[in-house]
């Protein structure tokens, strides 16, 4: 690599740098309030439905406990705006379509997690993958942004 | 709208911008902010205000590199994540938060007068913003003081914090109540954060209003009129608007004691500047002011470049689970300290 594309790529990083650090500290509400770092979780089970409400979406899924008893769980993703941009709709996401989610559990204890990694069983990322059009990028208008 | 736009483009000789039917500059529309460009300038650029195309280019490589990336599938047979927490910061808050794919934080730089730029800040000539004043040193020391891991317990009960941070609602964030957008996205100054950065402008003679998608922030600028009373105070501040030639020219006062704006205070006094630059794209300068925070005043500029995206409905209250969850979990983990503590 020439001394100048180096050079090139260390400034990209540091604004990247910059970016980041201006922004990771904010968000709608602090995930760290509302999840127990104590209580890991991976969920596996068929969508129930999902609540499309900005800024953030609930994913609504079943899971069968060890015993064979069925539970729904919350999953809190992120705002819907993004998806539509990207060519997702609310009916891309079919009822029983089988997902793996990681995340901690809500400090109430109830039922909610946040949706750490969300993905189809396959590995694939949810929103990803589900959509019928490959990539988010795919929308014609994302193409050249 | 795009039919509109390309309707209005096209009825334009170079040079035109579109304008009412009173003459002024029409600067109605949707725009994305989204934006690589940061507010601060890295440290080490120094007093460097442009990038050049490689760098601008790069800049963009980069980005779509780190989507692709995090985009990539994950092990199905994946565990759940470690106990005790993934380590992650800020607000992911030692859980994380939700994949990428939520998020949008642009896809590139933005250009001024045909350059690239390094911060959207850009007086302080580093692209900085100014030294706090004493005061405001003491209360930015005293909020990092009180910030904590999260350690899944009730620290502040350990610890004999009276009153609590989840004692009340109401001191909770403004953004976790759903008052206002995180970050200063409602501002002003109006700034680009993690994700849904549209605003839409709707032009009339005398009331110019600005929807903020985030949380649907409104502001609604009254032309050629004086500002409230200083008992009125506003989320947003109260605007007022006038025309120096062909540019918008607002003056906002009478916030609260909670700008959006981090570290500003009741005492916050920004100047907005608007002027359309072509058919499709507004320049938007603003200058900040608040004596009880910052040494001097700050300024920064950025464009707004009209989108053909939707501004979609928001339900934050609707929806807000989080909100009755951060609280509840408070009591409950409250309840355990107490239990442990007999």
């Amino acid at each position: 690599m020439s001394k100048l594309s180096k050079s090139i790529l260390a400034l990209a990083a540091a604004l990247v740098v910059c970016l980041t650090l201006t922004r990771k500290v904010e968000a709608h509400h602090a995930f760290g309030a509302e999840f127990d770092p104590n209580r890991p979780v991976l969920l596996k089970g068929p969508v129930v439905r999902v609540e499309w409400i900005n800024p953030h979406t609930w994913i609504h899924l079943e899971v069968t406990k060890e015993d064979g008893g069925k539970q729904v769980w919350m999953v809190e993703g992120g705002t819907p705006n993004s998806l539509l941009r990207r060519g997702l709709k609310r009916d891309t996401i079919k009822p029983g379509q089988v997902i793996i989610v990681d995340g901690y559990q809500a400090k109430d204890r109830s039922r909610r997690a946040n949706g750490r990694d969300v993905t189809l069983t396959d590995g694939r990322k949810f929103f990803m993958g589900s959509s019928g059009t490959g990539a988010p990028y795919d929308k014609p208008e994302n193409k050249d942004k | 709208m795009r039919i509109g736009l390309l309707l209005v483009a096209a009825a334009l000789l170079p040079g035109q911008i579109p304008r009412t039917a009173e003459g002024k500059p029409d600067l109605s529309g949707v725009y994305d902010i989204a934006t690589l460009t940061p507010l601060l300038r890295p440290d080490h650029l120094g007093d460097r205000l442009e990038l050049s195309d490689q760098e601008a280019a790069a800049l963009a490589k980069m980005e779509a590199a780190r989507m692709a990336k995090t985009s990539q599938a994950s092990n199905p047979n994946r565990t759940a994540p470690p106990k005790g927490g993934d380590g992650s910061e800020g607000a992911a808050g030692n859980v994380g938060g939700y994949n990428t794919v939520w998020t949008d934080r642009g896809t590139g730089a933005f250009k001024i007068n045909g350059k690239w730029r390094t911060s959207i800040i850009t007086d302080p000539k580093n692209g900085r913003m100014p030294p706090l004043t004493p005061e405001a040193r003491k209360r930015a020391a005293a909020r990092v003081a009180l910030a904590r891991p999260n350690t899944g317990d009730a620290w502040w009960v350990k610890e004999g914090l009276n009153p609590g941070p989840y004692d009340d609602p109401e001191l909770r964030p403004l953004g976790e109540r759903c008052l206002l957008g995180f970050g200063s996205t409602g501002g002003p100054p109006m700034l680009p954060v993690l994700y849904n950065n549209l605003k839409q402008i709707v032009q009339t003679p005398n009331r110019i209003m600005i929807l903020n998608e985030m949380v649907h922030d409104v502001r609604i600028i009254r032309m050629n009129e004086e500002h409230e009373p200083p008992e009125i105070r506003r989320w947003l501040g109260d605007s007022v608007g006038r025309w120096e030639g062909d540019t918008l020219v607002v003056d906002t006062t009478n916030f609260t004691d909670q700008p959006a704006l981090t570290s500003a205070t009741r005492y916050l006094h920004v100047v907005e500047r608007f002027t359309r630059i072509d058919a499709r794209t507004l320049l938007y300068q603003f200058t900040v002011e608040d004596p009880t925070v910052w040494t001097r005043p700050w300024s920064g500029e950025m464009i707004m470049p009209a989108t053909e995206d939707r501004i979609y409905e928001y339900a934050c209250h609707e929806g807000n689970y989080s909100f009755e969850g951060i609280l509840r979990g408070a009591r409950l983990l409250e309840a355990e300290a107490a239990a442990k503590a007999k």
